[in-house]
């Protein structure tokens, strides 16, 4: 069971946390949500997993780059 | 390995009076075919590389490679009778892909680790035949480089040092206004190879097995004490995702060559032809139902441009370059109708579509790469600007995004422009062409202007917000009756576009117009003059 990390493509802040550390996600499910640039990009799960860990708390400043969240694969 | 027709010894030879000769000439291709030897060639193997051989093999048509310099190397011989010969490091002809003709080589790592050698005519790697047969022939080159360029060991060789430029890159640099040139990185490249991978219209390297890099981990610790392994000094993960020193990354050598056939399927043979009109099956009609509703009413929700671009492109026709590089902008080959276009769309969900440095600079190549072989751009617009901050501004974002201005307005192929949502200032400016077919169209989400309104009301109406008794209210009052007269309709009604579109028919609209530009296309070949200054 690789273990994937999740990690922000912008510098950002963090807006929305949308799931729990230990829940499981469907393929494409959102984790977060980040804000930049005035838009809200989702941290996408894309092919869904065990959510072991997040990393960051809301209104967290990120940067490009940074691991958000890991994932169980 | 398959042995070309046009090299196997008619049985007729046997009655030769030059049988000997020719014993002699089937003793010196059998030492050219087996490279570095069994042992070299089954460590090289062990690594998971194949050989210089089984890599053009795997590239190119069957049985179409015509090797030329096979007898170059370093004989030796007992009482002037040759017992050995080891080839030159450099297996290099003409080839056949998709039918088409292409001068292909690279380095033997089998041999010396592919270092030069000194023969009395370069074969490739810098300049050489296979870089002379290229511009000779005005067809396509491919570089498969595996070698790690200059060794100091070379001064002892000759007795003296080589000055930089001896075997130098004017040749390749020649190449990049007149023919296709790929370079595949396939091992570890540092120094000369590395260099020369760079001076290609495309390049791509294999994970896990190959490294590119100006100097190596030995020199990097030497002149700075920094230990580092050469994956991450080199290996894809900077050296495409990160740097975007080379454009794509392929899994394995056989997905490596895979791509170089994709690729070069997009493009003419030289800059005196157009690209070649692929199939033209797909509909020119076919309006896709979910382009419709794509785009979300909430301006701060983001989207798949990538399936934009998917469903009005021909189907399975999206190659796309530098994927994991500057991702606030996609850039991909693709066909429409048949014909070639060069696809620049930017992308929401990283940094809204902001033009950052990176997203600025592979902007700029691909329009160059599109405008020197003669491929229509087709922009998908939603950019709100430059990107903007500290990091930005010390990146040189205003600099890098003014270049690709630049180089946008120096295009003259045709330019076709679809507002999807955002177009604004300077970035938005360079996705279209002003002085030349001037075609924009736009969807019914777009919205245009110098800069995004809700930036710029509280700097414009600072005095009217601050009068207010209610000075947030105010704010949003003055956005919402701006919001209003910025509707495209109203720019419509101007002529300020040409046309708004329902998204669907974003297909059949363009394809008609690129259909028609053929004609103009064909008249406008050859190379492209460059002049100017680049900001």
């Amino acid at each position: 069971m690789a273990l994937l990390e999740l990690k922000s493509e912008v510098t950002g802040s963090v807006w929305k946390i949308v799931t729990a550390a230990g829940q499981k996600l469907e393929p494409g499910e959102t984790v977060m949500i980040l804000e930049s640039m005035k838009m809200e990009i989702p941290v996408i799960a894309e092919d869904g997993g065990k959510l072991v860990e997040i990393r960051v708390t809301e209104g967290t400043s990120v940067a490009e780059g940074q691991v958000l969240a890991v994932v169980q694969e | 390995m398959t042995e070309p027709v046009v090299n196997a010894l008619p049985d007729v030879a046997r009655e030769s009076p030059w049988q000997d000769a020719l014993d002699e000439l089937a003793q010196r291709r059998s030492s050219a075919q087996a490279l570095g030897g069994a042992a070299a060639v089954a460590k090289h193997r062990q690594q998971g590389r194949l050989t210089i051989r089984e890599r053009i093999d795997g590239l190119v048509d069957p049985d179409s490679f015509q090797e030329v310099g096979r007898l170059t190397g370093q004989g030796r011989y007992e009482h002037g009778r040759l017992t050995s010969v080891t080839p030159a490091p450099y297996v290099m002809g003409l080839a056949q892909i998709d039918g088409r003709p292409v001068a292909v080589g690279g380095e033997d790592f089998t041999v010396r680790g592919g270092t030069s050698w000194s023969g009395d005519r370069k074969k490739g790697g810098q300049g050489g035949f296979v870089e002379d047969l290229a511009h000779n022939y005005r067809i396509p080159l491919v570089n498969l480089i595996d070698g790690a360029g200059g060794s100091v060991t070379s001064i002892q060789r000759r007795g003296h040092a080589v000055f930089p430029g001896v075997h130098g890159f004017e040749r390749s640099v020649q190449l990049l206004g007149e023919v296709p040139v790929v370079c595949a990185v396939l091992g570890t490249a540092a120094g000369g190879p590395a260099g020369r991978a760079i001076l290609a219209h495309w390049s791509v390297m294999v994970k896990g097995t190959s490294q590119v890099f100006a100097a190596g981990p030995p020199v990097v610790e030497r002149s700075l004490g920094q230990k580092i392994t050469k994956e991450e000094l080199g290996g894809p993960e900077l050296a495409v995702a990160t740097a975007g020193t080379i454009d794509n990354v392929a899994a394995s050598e056989q997905e490596c060559f895979a791509l170089i056939r994709r690729y070069l399927s997009y493009m003419p043979r030289n800059v005196w032809e157009l690209p070649p009109l692929g199939g033209q099956g797909d509909p020119v009609d076919r309006c896709a139902d979910e382009l419709a509703g794509i785009v979300p009413e909430n301006r701060r929700k983001p989207y798949d441009m990538r399936k934009v671009v998917r469903l009005i492109a021909d189907t399975g026709s999206v190659f796309e370059i530098q994927p994991t590089f500057g991702k606030a902008v996609i850039t991909a080959l693709a066909r429409m109708h048949g014909t070639v276009v060069g696809v620049v769309a930017n992308n929401p969900m990283v940094y809204g579509g902001a033009m950052d440095v990176k997203a600025a600079r592979k902007q700029t190549h691909f329009m160059e790469l599109c405008d020197c072989f003669h491929i229509p751009l087709l922009f998908l617009v939603d950019v709100p600007g430059f990107m903007v901050g500290k990091d930005a501004e010390a990146a040189a974002t205003l600099r890098e995004g003014m270049r690709a201005v630049y180089v946008g307005l120096q295009a003259t192929v045709p330019i076709f422009t679809v507002v999807v949502r955002k177009c604004y200032g300077m970035a938005g400016m360079g996705t279209t062409d002003k002085n030349g077919l001037d075609f924009k169209i736009a969807w019914p989400s777009a919205e245009w202007g110098s800069l995004p309104i809700e930036g710029g009301v509280a700097a414009a109406f600072r005095r009217d917000i601050e009068a207010a008794p209610d000075p947030k209210l105010r704010e949003m009052q003055i956005e919402a009756e701006l919001r209003a007269a910025a509707s495209p309709f109203r720019t419509a009604e101007a002529f300020g576009v040409e046309e708004i579109i329902d998204p669907r028919e974003t297909r059949p609209y363009l394809c008609r117009f690129i259909d028609a530009a053929r004609g103009r296309l064909a008249t406008s070949v050859g190379p492209k003059p460059k002049y100017g200054v680049r900001p």
